[in-house]
């Protein structure tokens, strides 16, 4: 009976040092930056081809100090509510650490609470990006790369600003002419394969019939 | 090629008598090895075994190629949850059927012809896998390619040509074992053959279509070994023994009819679906599983995902050793029983995996129950070439069709949707493995026994038993020779205890002619 109390003990500990170790809670990040992006709502922009200019600065009404522990911006595309449906791999939680809304960085770079003017930066949008619907945000990290703030283009049910990137498809004309090449190849073989044997079949048969005769 | 020379063959006979042939195994009166020697490649039995795990392993790389490319194949074909799932049912469900025919066509043309046709026929799925656009198209693909998963039962159906009853079970198990690895070692060779060509320098949308010409040119180059080394029986090939008079050709709806007609292949299909169909499912959901309930890494979770297929390399055969072990000392009853024992244990252990909240626990009732599993697959096909000689690719095929049809059954009722938890599901799973395990106490040969009972009263024979299949007609045209020999031979699943009082005395051990 203690070895199990035990037991049910530790195993609780560990999840609950789990979550602790985990991360930080989303919900519990204040919005203080404002961040505006290029693209408009329901623009559809390629990858490799155009650019988002993302701009982000300290929002200006806040009373001043709030920003003293930011050490680093990182501003990085996420998933709309729309491209998360039915695909847990993109799935919003409120723990940090097991979130996965926003999958692709844009940029990082490094905070200066007494410089107050806003940074931007244009990034051409990577390759590996996939088709869907996104929006940008940006969080505010401190020195023990621990998120404090954040801030994003789109409302607080991600509803508004949202645009589409279009990704590539990876297809080539050479990967097309090659599966019809092999695959040719393929069902060909096996027809002269049974040709050969009907063949080799009727010449023993036929050395069988002239020595029997 | 073909055995000896088909001109020296003519020479030296009329074309009736079998001729006298050297084999470097010990054989039966059917020219079957009785002996399996792993590390040879003799031929024609070590060759074929060796040729038909290898083809068997490559159709199973190819099927379950996609599921460790997902996370990039996902993105780039904007997949959802359920297209993924979708396409995972598909993936098993096309060769639900393709078993069953499999299983005709080995009957009919001999495993050599079918199972390269199949492979070579396939291959194209595989290789238009690269040029896909769409979750109507990855569907398809994944369908199409499954259907290469009924080289099983040529395989089989080979093994059971190839090799005598007491070693029958270890052929099978070695060879469905091996080529089940394939589903494991898939989630390690497509993700290093992907990374590698992406730092070659393609983008990771184009590496991925790449990889697959990787799996698709392995099949073809199997097929064609198939066709130029390979043979169908000891003697020779299909083809030639038919118009050498030496096989006589068999009619399908007869053949179709005896196997179809006979209880133990629907029960062994029931069976089978509920160890081998849940070994399918498992591929598809366990890496998943891992990954969102121990939050693990993908790259983890695949690896984990990857030891429970690569069990496979000596779970399998175990099972098919033990049921050979057990068919020695305690005849077909011990192989019942050992196979319901085996089976049900392992849905004890699938009820606790669900169950269990530590990841390293979990681990481990995974590890043994993939043993479990996997081995009641290996004891499965132990029995099966005993249940009928005549259509034995017809049961063969049913048995292996349910295997996939068990797939199919369980990932829709527990696994679709978000009725219920994946640990849920799989503890649910479980049950129904020991419920659907209870049919084996079923199974009953009047020459052997069953479960519960011995061997019928009224002293029938294995000759009675396998010959039964064969009416008074086709007897005396002579068609059922091939069933003869098999009948004295399989005379060793009595068991050694009852085999010394109960065997008449002018029947002799036959050894090798």
């Amino acid at each position: 009976m203690a070895s199990h109390k035990v037991v049910v003990a530790s195993f609780l500990l560990c999840c609950l040092a789990q979550t602790c170790y985990g991360g930080v809670l989303f919900s519990s990040l204040e919005r203080t930056i404002d961040v505006t992006a290029s693209p408009n709502e329901g623009q559809v922009l390629s990858v490799g081809v155009n650019k988002i200019s993302v701009t982000w600065a300290l929002n200006k009404t806040l009373p001043s100090g709030i920003d003293s522990t930011y050490n680093t911006i990182k501003v990085k595309l996420c998933y709309a509510p729309v491209s998360q449906r039915d695909r847990p791999w993109r799935k919003t939680e409120d723990n940090l650490s097991r979130d996965k809304t926003c999958q692709h960085n844009i940029a990082s770079k490094p905070y200066d609470a007494s410089n107050k003017t806003s940074q931007s930066f244009e990034w051409i949008i990577g390759l590996d990006v996939p088709t869907a619907t996104y929006f940008v945000r940006a969080y505010a990290f401190d020195q023990n790369d621990m998120e404090v703030a954040y801030g994003q283009t789109t409302n607080e049910k991600k509803s508004t600003d949202l645009f589409e990137i279009n990704g590539v498809t990876g297809k080539h004309t050479s990967l097309d002419i090659s599966s019809v090449c092999f695959s040719a190849f393929s069902v060909v073989s096996l027809f002269v394969f049974f040709y050969i044997e009907k063949r080799k079949g009727k010449a023993a048969s036929s050395v069988e019939q002239k020595v029997i005769t | 090629m073909e055995v000896e020379h088909p001109a020296a063959a003519a020479e030296s006979n009329n074309g009736n008598q079998s001729q006298e042939q050297k084999f470097s195994v010990p054989v039966d009166s059917e020219n079957k090895a009785t002996e399996f020697r792993l590390l040879s490649i003799s031929k024609p039995h070590m060759r074929a075994f060796h040729l038909s795990w290898i083809s068997f392993f490559s159709c199973f790389v190819s099927s379950f190629a996609a599921p460790p490319l997902l996370p990039i194949i996902r993105d780039n074909l904007n997949l959802t949850a359920t297209d993924i799932g979708n396409a995972g049912v598909a993936s098993v469900s096309g060769a639900v059927f393709a078993r069953v025919a499999m299983g005709t066509a080995c009957d009919l043309v001999g495993p050599r012809l079918a199972s390269a046709s199949l492979i070579l026929l396939t291959a194209p799925a595989v290789y238009f896998t690269s040029v896909i656009n769409s979750a109507t198209s990855y569907l398809l693909v994944r369908f199409f390619t499954g259907f290469s998963l009924a080289t099983f039962v040529s395989t089989q159906f080979w093994m059971s040509s190839m090799f005598s009853p007491p070693v029958v079970g270890r052929a099978n198990g070695f060879s469905g074992g091996w080529g089940n690895l394939g589903g494991g070692a898939t989630q390690l060779i497509m993700p290093l053959v992907f990374s590698l060509i992406r730092d070659i320098g393609a983008a990771q949308f184009t590496a991925w279509r790449i990889a697959f010409f990787v799996p698709a040119f392995f099949q073809m180059l199997t097929a064609f070994s198939i066709l130029i080394f390979g043979q169908d029986m000891p003697d020779g090939n299909f083809q030639r023994l038919k118009k050498a008079g030496e096989k006589p050709k068999d009619e399908f709806s007869k053949v179709l009819f005896h196997g179809v007609s006979n209880y133990r292949g629907w029960i062994l299909a029931l069976t089978y679906g509920y160890c081998f169909g849940v070994e399918l499912t498992i591929d598809n959901i366990i890496a998943e599983y891992f990954y969102d309930r121990f939050n693990l890494k993908l790259h983890t979770a695949g690896i984990i995902a990857a030891s429970f297929g690569l069990a496979n390399l000596f779970s399998r055969p175990g099972g098919g050793i033990v049921s050979d072990a057990v068919s020695k000392r305690f005849g077909m009853r011990g192989r019942l029983w050992a196979l319901w024992l085996c089976q049900t244990f392992a849905g004890v252990l699938c009820i606790i995996l669900g169950l269990v909240g530590s990841l390293s626990v979990s681990v481990v009732v995974m590890i043994i129950f993939s043993v479990f599993v996997q081995a009641a697959c290996g004891m499965t096909f132990g029995i099966v070439p005993f249940v009928s000689r005549r259509s034995l690719g017809v049961i063969s095929g049913m048995t292996g069709g349910g295997g996939n049809v068990g797939a199919v059954v369980t990932q829709l009722i527990f696994f679709k949707g978000s009725r219920f938890s994946k640990e849920r599901g799989i503890t649910l799973m479980g049950v129904m493995i020991i419920i659907c395990t209870l049919p084996i106490c079923l199974i009953y040969f009047p020459q052997w026994g069953g479960m519960f009972f011995g061997p019928s009263s009224e002293k029938v024979t294995e000759e009675d038993y396998y010959l039964g299949e064969w009416n008074s007609k086709e007897q005396e045209k002579g068609s059922h020779h091939a069933s003869l020999k098999f009948a004295d031979n399989s005379v060793s699943e009595r068991g050694r205890r009852l085999n010394a009082s109960t065997r008449p005395a002018d029947e002799s051990t036959p050894t090798h002619v």
